[in-house]
Parts: C-alpha cells; structure tokens; sequence
C-alpha cells in the first residue's frame, strides 16, 4: 500500500510539472468579438480550447481575449440557447464570431447515467424538462412542478393539504408494489425529492426507456429522473432575487344539504326503515334549538402562501460557486390555520479546478420543513365536514351550561348523559364530532431535517484528458421530528375509564406522542471515462464503475396521557401522568446495495450510434442465492436527416431514427422480505410473516422504438415513440388465508405485467418576430395488462379490486347497478330469494340464477390506471410582456368514491349531498338514486355507483409578466400575476379527481390560487 | 507510460473495494426474530409465553388479536356473542334500533350473505388460536429442545395438555359453525404450504383430530382442579373431560357422555353455587366450584386484558328480545342477572350487577351446563326420572339463590318439575331450562342446530332461517385469498 501511495504522489508530482511547463511555453494571444445574427453582441459567452479547461468569457460588448497554448488547434464557442460553434485556430489570432440560435437544442449535453452525452446522439427515450416552464408552476414540491411537463409521465398529488407526498408514475403502473421512478440528484441516487428547491435546479431529465435508465439496473424499473443542480458560471458574479406571495382558495366543493332538507331527508328514511313507533324526526320538525350550518363553508378559510427566494452564483476559471437560500410558508385553507408548512432551504454548490485535470466540488443543501398535519384523508377533517348534520351549530351558546371559554365548540348539543350512553337522540343527529373544533385543537406537528449533499473529485488522464476517473462521495442524512399533542375536548358522554370521568369525548384523555428518529444513506461511486474521437468520424467512449450504497434507520418514541396542564410551556412528556398509559417505542432498519456497471457507445459521423448498457447489482433485501442481478441493455439510433440523400430537403432540419431494449430491476420491498418472522411482543409469540427464501428481483424488460423530427429549420420539433415494458417476477405481498394464523402478507414474485403505449410530444417555437410563442404539447396513451399470476394465486382480490390475468392491474371489481327495483313484482320476477324492497340498487344478475352472490355476480368495474395523459402548454413574449399557460389531463381513469358511499349511500343519519333529494321516492322517481333508508339498500355492496369516471381537464397555471430590462445595474426586473388551478373540467363527484388512491376517502381538496410576484437579476 | 501506472493503480482501488463490500450485505433483522433463530434458540419464557398466547383469542378484550377498530373485519371483539346469542333472537343488536353496524341485524334476520364479517371475525380468531397453539405444541413436543432448556417433565405435560385443549376448542367452536374446515396442524414451513394446507378437511376428520388432542391432553394433564394454582386461569383436568363430554353430545354420543360426566364427577372438584350469580360475579373469580373454564380478565395490564364487551354493552348494544324475556317464567331471578333491563346491561356479562367493571371472567363452561348435558343424555338413553331430577336441581339452585335487587320472590316460582316418562315432554324442560339457565352464555344457536328446531323456532319469530342456514357460510374474504382452494358451503 505504501508503494502505491509514494507512486501516486509521483505520479501527481509530475502531472504538475508538465501543466507549469506548459503554461509558461508556447502561447500566443487570440482576441476578437462574439455576435447574434441580428448583430447584437453577447457578453457572457464561453470561449474554450478544445480539449483543455482553459478558457474565457465575452465581457459585456462581447470581446474577449485568451492566451492559447501552441498546440491548440480548436476554439469552442458556447453560450446556453445558442448552438455551439468549434472554429479551428489555424494561426489565427483574429477570431470573430456569430452564434446561431438553437431552438432545437441539439446541441445541448445531457446527463444521462454517470456521464453526460449530447442531445443528438441520444439512442434512449430521454425527455429533457425545460426547467422555466416547471419553475411558473409555483409550488413547492419540485414533484409537482412536472405535472403536464413531459409525456408519459404522470404526477399527481395525493391529497391537496400543504406538505402531503407526490406520486410520479412513468410509463404506467408496472408493477403491483412500488412504482416510484429514482431520482439521482448530482450522482445521489433518493426515492424522494421534497427537500429540494425548485430554483436550484439547473436540468431535469427523466430516463423512460431500459436504455437510458438500465445503468441504474435494481431501482430503476421505474423510471429515472436525473436532475443536476446549478452552479456559478465563469465570469460576473449575479444576482437573483424573487419573491411571490399567493392568496389560496378551496375548488369544488360539493353542495350538502341545508337543515331543513336535512329533516326531510332523515323523516323519509325513517319512514323507509320498518320502524314502529312515531317518526321522530316529524317530531323534530322546526325545533328552536336547530340551527342551519354549512360546515364545508365554516371548515374552509382563504389560504396564503408566500416565496422567498435568493441566488447568488459566479465564479471564475478556477472557482465556480452558487449559494441559494429560499423560503416557502404556506397557511392552508382550513381554519385556524393549524395546516400550516414551512420550507426552508440553503444550498452552496462549489466546483473548484485545482489543476486543468484536477477539479474537486461539493453540492450540499441543508433543508428544514414542518408541516402542520392535520389529518387530510380518511378519518379527516374533511370528513367530518361532510357528515356532521347541520341542524347543530359551530359554537355553543354563551349561556350554556355546558360551555366554556377554552372549548366554546359544540359536540353534541342534545344529549344528555343520564347514566350510559343509549340515547336515541345521540345517534340521531350527533354521531360524527365537530370539524371545526377538530381544527381548533389539532396540534400535530411534522418536521424534517436533511442534509443532502455530495463531494466529489475528478482527475483527467491522458494527454487530452480523455479518460476521467471520478469519485464522488453523497450523505443523505434526515433527522425527523414529530409531536402530536391531543387535547380533550367535546362534551361528557359518560363513557370513558374510571378515572377520565366527567371529560369530553374527544382525545379522553389528553396525550403526548412523541417520535424521532433518523435515516442515513451513504453513496459512494467511482467511475472511470473514456470518450476519444478516432479520425474524426469514429466517436467512441466507454464507462465502468462501482457503487456502494448503505442505509441505516431507527427511531424512537414514547406517549403519555393524562396532562394536567395543557398550555403549549406543559406540552412535554415529562408533565404526563406517571401511572399509566405510559408508551415507548423504538427500533431500527437497514439495508445496503453493492453493483458494478459499465456502457460504452459508438458514434459514427454523427450519424450511426450504438450504445450497450450493463450493471450487476448485489442487494442485501435477497438471501444470498438470489443476491446478485444483472441489467443489460442496448439502443441504436440514425440520424438519417444527415445521409446525403436527405441533403436537398429544406424543411427537414433533423430526422432521427431509434430504438433500444433492455433490463431493468426493482428491489423496493421491505428489509427482510424473504425471512419468516416470528415476534415474542409483550409475551405474545406468534408467526409474524411467512418468509419466502426463493425471492429474487423484480425485472422489467422494455423495448423503445421512437422516431426525432425537426421541421422547418428546427421550428417544430416533433418526437413519437412507441414502448412495450413487461415486468416479471412481480414483487407482491399476497395475504395469505387467515387460516394459518393473523400474519402479514408474504412478498412473492408473483406474476407479469405489461404496459405498452404510444407518447407523442410536439414543440413549435416561434422567435422570428417581435411576437415570440412557442407551444409545446404532449399525449401518451398506455394500455395496462396483467398476463401471468403465481400459481397459487390466480388473482388477488382487495376489498375493492381484483387483479387477475387478463386485466389490468387493481381493476374495481364488484357488483353491477342496472337500475332501481321500482315497485315489488319487479323484484318477485327477478330474484328468487331476495329480501329486497321497492327503492333498493338492482344488481346485475350476471348468471342468471335469480340471486346475487359474490361467488357469481361480481364483474370488472373499472380500471385506475389512465388510458391517456396530456399536457398542452403556450406561452409568449412581446416586448416586454411574457405570457404562458398550462393544461393537464387524463382521460379514461375511474376512481372508487368511498367518500360518496359514506356520504350518501350510509345507513346512518348522517348529512347528504344535494343529489339526494333525487332519491327514488315511489315508483317511477328515479332510477339511478335508491332510497333513502337506514337499513341497507344495496349500498354496502362493492358496486359500480361508486365507480366513478375521474378524467378531467386542469388548467395548471397561467402567468401574465412583465420585464423591464433598462435599469442601470439590473439586468432584469420582471412582476408577474399568474393562477394555478384556475378551473378544472370533469364529470367526478368526489372533492378532487387527482387523488391518488385506489379508494378515494375524502380527501383535503386542492385549491385555486392567484400570486403576485418580482424577480430581480442583477 | 505513467499514465498507465496511475491507471491500474485506480483500477486495483477498485478491486480491493469490491471485496471488502460484499460482506456488508448480509443484513440480520433488527428486532425480529427469524424463524431459525427461535427455532433453535428458545427459552422456558418463549415456550411458556406460547402457551399463554395461545389463549389470548378467546379473551373479550377490544382490538385484543387485531388492532385498530376493524369493524369491517368484524375483528373488534370475539363475535361468538353474535353469531350465538343475536342469531338465536335471544339477544337484539341494540336497545334502540339504528344503523350502526348493519352486519349484526343481518345476522338477526338471516339476510346475510358470506361478506358478512361477522364470519371474518370469529375465522380469525380461531385460526389465529389454532396457529399459536400449533406453534406451541411443536415447541412441546420436540424432546430434544425440552432437554436442551431443562424444563421439567410434569410441567411439559401441564403447559402441552392445555395447548391440545385450546387447539381442540378451537376447532370445536370452527366445525360447529362452519362444518367442513382446513385442519391445519402444524405451523406452515413457508408460504407455499400455507396455500396447500387451505383446504377444507371433512367435519369428521376435524371431529377426530378434537377427539385425539383431548384424549391425549387428559393423559398428561395434572390431577388437580387447577393446573397451577397460582395460575388458576389455565385449562385444568375437569375442562378437558368437560370438553370432550360437550363434543361426545354434540355427536348425540349419549353412553360416551354420561361415563365423561361420571369421570368428571369422580374427580370431585366441581358442583353447583348456591348463589346462580357466584358464576359471574368478578370478586368470586376461581373462588367457586362451579365454573370450569373461564377466561380472566384483568384491569390495567400491558397489553390489555380487559373485558371490552363492558364498553360495547355502553355503547347501548345486546338487549334481550321480547321473546327472550318471555321465555322466563314469573320471577325467575336469573332474568334479572342475565339481563338488567332498567340499568340496560346483562350483569352476568360484565361481571356485576353494580357497575359496568372491567375485569368479570368469560365463563366457557361451567357445571350446571355438564348436568344438563348429562340431563339431556339420561332422556336420550330412557333414564327419566334421573333426568327429571337434574332439571329439578337447576331449577331449585335458582330459586334459592339471593335475587339481584334483594327482593323475596314468591314460594311457587320455578316449581320442580313433575315425574314424567314422556320424553319429548322432558326434551322440551330441557330445551326452555338450558334458555334461561345460560341465557346470553352463547350456547343457544348451537343448542338450536343440534336439536334440529332452528328452523322452526326462528321461522315462527318472523326470520328467514333457511335449511342451508345450519352451517354459517366460509367468510368470502379467505375463498378469496386462497383462490377458491376453499370452497364454500351449499347454499351460500
């Protein structure tokens, strides 16, 4: 070992020596002017000798002046939206030159898998994301920011509460566990990027195909989104400063019914429910003590949100730096403002060239975010909206016994607690809490603290620096906190434990959980590169590598209950009862992954490209037989706008042909997936798991053909492309008969999935005039099928979805709503046992057999996985004023709406929408709505009235700005007023057609918003 | 040239990392143990604490085998008091009728279809107490590990007797409801099997293997009337002959139940209380001679032990039907222990005729349900004045005991029964003194199956009780997750 060390250093010593020699040798001057083609000069434009990091930048009338060794032969000309332009030196020393614009962007060098390669030698399906277009959509989740973006990819946003995650799918649902694609952010691979700062990012491209994305192999089945981070440019130091404030508002919600149709309602149900006895809500009618509330109306409050963001970048040739500090707050919608999140951002991004072959940097963000979580699906606040009846009040009233300063709210207004908790009256009206004093009280705090960075270093071999080792080094260390308080509330309903006597309902008794914990991942990858040209035509590079990546995770926690102080000074464990319910909790988790990788491509003339992919991956989540795997892939692509017989034709600007197959792996199961767990809690010893030691990856096999055009001088550029993507061995936890004991489900591979579609994406630029537009669209079509299952398992049926060959993945499944039995001789005539009566849901009889049982009478209802995404975006500038707009869309998608059947189709009294008074109310009423009733109407049936259509049309965002370039010292000063949300198309009645789940509970809607922003550069 | 050196040193860097990584990924669990691991290194506590988790399904306690308030699974409680005492139209759902939890007044009316989770429920909870008890079994059974952790031969016997027990209860309670069941034997080496073991085995081959657990269970059992006194709790002798009397009558076996009853009495530990409600009350917990089984319920323990249907019964649920109080003759005192209509809750449930505490026993079996077994076989087998004379007893203890609310009742209440050689006459005392003897004891829609009258008693309350109602349906949930390697009962 020492040997090496001694001879490395000699080996650096020398390097040294000959950069020194160089240096001070056989150097000549070269100067002379960068232009537009309309003449204007260009400051800021990169002048580089080829093959060197020795270079220049135009000064602000676009001069320059280099010293350039003897020996150089090339000057690189490069300036961002401009193609690049290569003048031989020749002896000259008078170098002027005239930069073109380059709308297609060809010429751009993209990250693609440890190495970077140029747009146009692309074979893979790459899309790139134009990052200003992602930056208008102005939120605060980078995620969320590609909605609509690129096509093929679909985001979309779980719930609409502040903080809540993302859900990104490319190129379909591929498997039944985890879809979520890889993100790498500066060679750091993470499974989520919520801690990021939209404006530090410099690209984003997302790999869709197994060609670009196999060098990933295990984690990339779905899809990779490769994303860099800016860092300063060489030359003046800027400034960038924006700040936008924005003013939220809840979009579509339902219209529930008012106190007095609210009676109606409930008097009819009880009249349809074999009640003897009289009617108590007749008995109700008109009550003093009955108010009118809307509690959507009280639940929801305007939002606001505000953006502080601050960049300053330079560098010189040596050093290049960027600093960024942002700030994002946003108060949520709800009342009382305890949905609140906060982000808080600092970056520094630092690349230095201690030699011209030798540069060290480092990428490192420090985050901080806390998010108020108020429950927003399910059990929600939302929820509770819905239901509670608005015959009650929001507030008690002042001379109630009852009320008190610190929880005026009211619980259940009615009841009396005479001994034990029976009362009729409870459960006629006051079954569901108070939403708005859940709001009140809620104190449920989440925060996330992350550092996310990497080191690295790189050093260049070989005369022309053409082979390139780098080491890079990436931390992802996250320390989270969370501390929920629950503060008793609510009125005494005479239940509770011996000693929580006499306290409210709500949170009896009060408590304190607690919980942190920590997650760390370390990367460390080591790449060698090879990239030389051959005479000219032959470009050939090679790439080999090493990756080792290590995850450890625990975390703690504890609660206790019984605070006799609950002001926020006593919200801490330490002044919780010591007697009892007294909780902790901890443990820990981890994993590691070892792979190596290796690709190489070969370009001939720019025309001719092959490139082979293959990586090895050894991950610990497989026991040791089935430990490694190994992804190849390989892609080829023409470039036919180049052959000599496509010379003549003018409008052709480029025309590219390509096509790539590969491997892809998944590996995102739990950590001990294959073992069988057996747990000894508390003294309980029972099997926890069934273990399944034949385990192996998921692999997924893709292949891509798609076709580049470039029209009319690179106006419109057209893409099309066409994939089929089989997943097999399907990583699934199957549950297994609750026959061999309560356990959890076992992971199997358990079967195969295909996905093909069609993406099409189409950007026309317009810039010749005054009036500059450029609009950019995009449509990808999927069709989703599973085509084998485990033996054991010929199909997997969840309370709402059976998956099974044939169809796609997690289809609705359940009974079929023909209509309404209007009268009894209808029902006689077509069930032979049923027990049911004229109002209730007719249920298809798919055998015909005069009863519906679920063995035979359950059908495909649906899928959740969308036919057809689409984003369509405009924008323009005209002197001064820029405008841009985007829509987004998916058609052909259904959603399972348990909100709806909890809403109107529950046998309990609670409210209803306003499409209930459409209920079917004697023969002939309706045919679509049953009855109102609290026995069963055939609405605790799986069916396909709660199968709803979810596709709609959203506009994204829509911006108007205004730029003024004419102030001394700033280069730019732009305010812009834009709206996201503004409106969205669509038939579904649930509160958002986005949410993501397969059964949408009600969830926290997402709202419209208008901001009014600056942004200065200077 | 020295390009070249520099390089194949990185490249030899490389090397030497590759090897030292591999190791890095053989990652043990955190905080779980394998299955080779308990396997081959458990302790006395581990096997003890096999056994004692093994009874845990048949505790009243909420979300006690399934956390978190799945109504939907039907998990919440141990739903035998529903698919017993509210089908049998003993027991309503609630004292005010309403909406809540729909699937009880399905079970009321006979409308149910296999969705029901209802049937869920009690699946769950048998199988989750059939497989704890296989995996202590296959602990109790190795001799090898028994050598190995040094545990005593006669405390081996204790802890396997009761673990045969509760696996044959399991089973007993599983073919009573649902008939042809999976008889899962041995915890499941990998999940594959799990998949070939969820086939139904026939009633009788479920019968049997009941029948050899018990038989080998009383062989080793202590001879004592509690296993281990300080854990008075545990399944004892009496239990087991008590059990394998209750399947002998089930299978209308008359001589084998009576010489079961007489080996029981030989043993000498069990008779009547004088006081009906001694069974039930929660201070008297294993200081009476009557019951036989029971499970204990305990306050303030980690994790919970409490009687949960104390919350349930609060909640207004499980009142009796008019039918139900109907069937009580004039002053019967048991009426008002069984059901307490003006404070609305069953003190025999609870555990006290005061105050709705949470720590009253589950009486499983108790003595005066052995004599009326041993009644019912005496009528079977022609000995009637034998079996007259049981009923007579039951009816005396009852009223004799002290009434609940201290009041005298008159001196003709439940007058002894005559002399009689007719048996179906004393076949229906039977029936209408077991009613109300172990009213809301869960015994009453078994009682109702074997003895054929479902249909007739349910029909004539106005329910749609159908002929192939005398098996509940498989629950849908398990045909759905074995692929429909379970199959379903006829009629269903």
């Amino acid at each position: 070992m020492k040997t090496i060390f001694f001879n490395f250093k000699r080996g650096i010593l020398s390097f040294v020596f000959i950069f020194l020699a160089s240096a001070v040798f056989g150097q000549t001057l070269v100067s002379g002017k960068v232009t537009t083609e309309s003449g204007e000069s260009l400051p800021g434009v990169s002048i580089t000798v080829k093959g060197t990091t020795m270079g220049t930048i135009t000064n602000i009338d676009g001069n320059y002046k280099l010293e350039v060794p003897d020996d150089a032969r090339v000057l690189v000309f490069s300036f961002i939206g401009m193609k690049v332009e290569e003048v031989e030196i020749a002896g000259q020393t008078s170098i002027n030159v005239v930069l073109h614009e380059d709308t297609t962007g060809l010429d751009e060098v993209v990250v693609v898998g440890y190495t970077s390669r140029k747009k146009s030698t692309l074979t893979g399906a790459v899309s790139v994301v134009d990052v200003s277009d992602m930056e208008k959509t102005r939120v605060p989740n980078v995620a969320q920011a590609l909605q609509g973006q690129i096509a093929g990819v679909l985001v979309t946003s779980s719930t609409g509460a502040p903080g809540d995650p993302i859900q990104i799918r490319i190129r379909g649902e591929g498997t039944i566990g985890n879809n979520n694609p890889l993100y790498v952010v500066d060679g750091v691979p993470s499974r989520d990027i919520t801690f990021l700062n939209q404006a530090d990012i410099k690209t984003m491209t997302v790999l869709k195909d197994a060609a670009a994305a196999a060098i990933y192999g295990s984690r990339a089945s779905g899809g990779v989104v490769l994303i860099t981070t800016k860092s300063g440019v060489i030359g003046k130091t800027s400034f960038d400063v924006s700040y936008y404030r924005g003013l939220h508002k809840v979009a579509n919600l339902p219209n529930m019914l008012n106190a007095d149709q609210y009676i109606n309602t409930l008097e009819k149900a009880w009249n349809n429910s074999d009640r003897t006895g009289e009617n108590p809500y007749t008995a109700d009618r008109g009550r003093s003590d009955f108010s009118d509330t809307n509690w959507l109306d009280e639940l929801f409050e305007q939002g606001k949100s505000q953006n502080l963001q601050l960049t300053a970048s330079g560098g010189t040739d040596k050093m290049q730096f960027l600093t960024s500090l942002g700030y994002y707050g946003q108060d949520g919608i709800v009342v009382y403002n305890n949905d609140k999140y906060q982000k808080l951002n600092y970056r520094t991004n630092i690349n230095v060239n201690i030699t011209d072959r030798f540069k060290i940097g480092t990428n490192l963000q420090l985050s901080y975010s806390t998010q108020d979580a108020i429950a927003s699906k399910g059990e929600s606040l939302i929820r509770f909206a819905l239901l509670r009846a608005p015959v009650l009040a929001v507030r008690k009233d002042v001379n109630d016994p009852t009320y008190s300063e610190r929880d005026p709210f009211t619980d259940m207004p009615f009841f009396t607690p005479t001994g034990y908790d029976q009362g009729l009256q409870r459960t006629m009206y006051e079954m569901v809490g108070n939403p708005i004093a859940k709001a009140f009280f809620s104190d449920d705090k989440r925060k996330v603290y992350k550092t996310f960075g990497n080191v690295y270093g790189e050093y260049a071999f070989l005369g022309n620096k053409e082979l390139k080792f780098r080491t890079n080094l990436g931390v992802d260390l996250t320390m989270f906190h969370n501390k929920a308080f629950n503060e008793n509330f609510g009125d005494d309903d005479g239940g509770g434990s011996a000693i929580d006597k006499g306290l409210g309902r709500q949170n009896r008794p009060n408590n304190l959980s607690e919980e942190r914990g920590e997650a760390r991942t370390i990367t460390f990858n080591n790449t060698l590169n090879y990239a030389k040209t051959f005479n000219e035509k032959h470009d050939f590079s090679a790439m080999v590598g090493t990756e080792y990546i290590e995850n450890y995770e625990s975390s703690i926690g504890a609660s206790r209950a019984r605070f006799p102080f609950t002001t926020d000074k006593y919200r801490y464990l330490d002044y919780g009862g010591s007697n009892l319910d007294i909780w902790n909790s901890g443990t820990a988790s981890e994993w590691a992954l070892f792979s190596l990788f290796g690709s190489t491509s070969y370009v001939y003339d720019n025309k001719y490209m092959v490139t082979a992919n293959l990586r090895a991956d050894a991950s610990s989540r497989f026991s040791e037989k089935n430990r490694w795997g190994y992804f190849p892939s390989v892609s080829a692509g023409w470039k036919i706008s180049d052959e000599d017989f496509l010379n003549d034709i003018d409008w052709l600007s480029n025309l590219k042909l390509r096509a790539s197959w590969g491997k892809l792996g998944n590996q995102e199961i739990d950590d001990y997936a294959y073992l069988t767990l057996v747990s000894q809690v508390d003294g309980v010893v029972k099997t926890n798991r069934f273990g399944n030691p034949d385990l192996k990856w998921e692999s997924s096999t893709q292949s891509n053909i798609g076709v580049d055009v470039g029209l009319f001088n690179s106006k419109l550029a057209v893409s099309a492309e066409y994939f089929v993507k089989n997943t097999t061995d399907i990583l699934l936890p199957i549950s297994l008969p609750s026959v061999v004991g309560d356990v959890a489900p076992t992971i199997v591979n358990a079967g195969e999935v295909s996905n093909k579609g069609f993406e099409f994406s189409l950007d026309y630029r317009n810039s010749n005039k005054a009036f500059k537009y450029n609009i950019n669209a995009n449509i990808a079509t999927l069709t989703n099928n599973v085509e084998k299952l485990h033996p054991n398992v010929p199909n997997i049926v969840t309370d709402v979805t059976k998956t099974e060959v044939g169809h796609p993945l997690n289809s609705y499944y359940g009974y079929r709503m023909i209509g309404i039995y209007q009268n009894q001789s209808e029902i006689d005539s077509y069930l032979t046992d049923g027990i049911a009566k004229p109002g209730d849901i007719k249920f298809k009889d798919v055998n015909g057999d005069g009863k519906i049982t679920p063995d035979k009478d359950r059908e495909f209802l649906g899928s959740p996985i969308p036919d057809l995404t689409y984003g369509f975006s405009f924008s323009a500038t005209y002197k001064g004023f820029d405008f841009s707009m985007l829509f987004q869309g998916v058609a052909g998608v259904d959603r399972y709406n348990q909100g709806k059947q909890i809403v109107d189709y529950d046998t309990r009294p609670f409210n209803y929408t306003t499409s209930i008074l459409g209920a079917w109310d004697g023969e002939g009423s309706s045919n679509t709505i049953p009855r109102v009733t609290f026995q069963d109407n055939g609405s605790s049936k799986v069916s396909s009235i709660f199968v709803e259509d979810a596709s709609y049309l959203r506009l994204k965002n829509i911006e108007i700005g205004y730029n003024i370039k004419s102030i001394k010292g700033i280069q730019n000063l732009r305010f812009y007023v834009s709206s996201q949300n503004l409106f969205t198309i669509t038939d579904y009645s649930g509160l958002d057609p986005e949410s993501t789940d397969l059964m949408d509970l009600g969830t926290y809607p997402q709202s419209t918003s208008v901001l009014f922003g600056v942004n200065v550069k200077f | 040239m020295k390009h070249i050196y520099s390089n194949i040193i990185i490249i030899l860097f490389l090397l030497t990392g590759l090897v030292s990584c591999t190791d890095e990924l053989d990652k043990d669990p955190i905080g779980l143990l394998t299955k080779d691991q308990i396997s081959s290194d458990p302790t006395i506590t581990t096997i003890e604490s096999s056994v004692n988790s093994s009874y845990l399904p048949l505790k009243n306690t909420l979300n006690g085998i399934i956390p978190g308030w799945r109504w939907d699974l039907g998990t919440v409680f141990r739903n035998d008091i529903v698919l017993q005492d509210i089908a049998s139209n003993d027991m309503n759902k609630k004292w005010n009728p309403d909406g809540d939890q729909p699937w009880m007044d399905k079970i009321a009316d006979f409308s149910f279809t296999p969705e029901n989770q209802a049937f869920n429920g009690i699946w769950v909870y048998d199988y989750e107490g059939i497989s704890r008890a296989n995996i202590a079994i296959n602990f109790l059974t190795d001799t090898e590990l028994i050598q190995k952790v040094g545990m005593e031969d006669a405390d081996k016997n204790q802890l396997l007797a009761e673990v045969y027990f509760l696996r044959a209860y399991y089973y007993f309670d599983l073919v009573n409801n649902f008939g042809d069941v999976p008889l899962v034997l041995n915890s499941p080496a990998s999940f594959e099997e799990a998949f070939d073991v969820s086939v139904r085995a026939s009633a009788d081959e479920v019968r049997a293997q009941i029948n050899s657990d018990l038989s080998e269970a009383k062989a080793i059992a202590p001879n004592a009337k509690y296993s281990v006194v300080s854990e008075p709790w545990r399944v004892s002798k009496g239990a087991i002959i008590a059990l394998q009397a209750k399947v002998a009558l089930y299978s209308e076996d008359w001589t084998t139940v009576l010489s079961l009853i007489s080996e029981l009495d030989g043993l000498g530990f069990y008779s009547l209380d004088a006081n009906y409600f001694d069974n039930f009350d929660a201070n008297l917990e294993f200081a009476e001679d009557e019951v036989i089984f029971a499970y204990d319920h305990r306050s303030n323990e980690t994790p919970n032990n409490t009687n949960g249907l104390r919350y349930v019964i609060g909640w207004g649920f499980f009142s009796p039907t008019d039918d139900f109080v109907s069937a009580f003759e004039a002053n019967d005192p048991r009426l008002l222990y069984t059901i307490d209509i003006a404070n609305k809750r069953s003190s025999k449930i609870v555990g006290s005729t005061t105050d709705l505490i949470d720590y009253g026993n589950k009486v499983y079996i108790r003595y005066a349900d052995v004599l009326l077994w041993k009644a019912e076989a005496l009528n079977e087998t022609g000995d009637y004045t034998d079996a007259v004379d049981i009923i007579n007893q039951i009816r005396r203890r009852a009223r004799t005991s002290p009434t609940a609310d201290g009041s005298v009742i008159p001196a003709e209440t439940l007058a002894d029964r005559p002399s009689s050689t007719n048996s179906t006459e004393i076949k229906g005392w039977l029936m209408s003194e077991r009613r109300v003897e172990l009213g809301f004891e869960s015994q009453r829609f078994n009682d109702l199956k074997r003895w054929g009258t479902a249909k007739a008693v349910l029909t004539a309350l106005g329910r749609n009780f159908q002929d192939h109602n005398y098996l509940y349906p498989i629950p849908q949930k398990d045909i759905d997750k074995s692929g429909g390697s379970i199959t379903q009962n006829p009629g269903y």
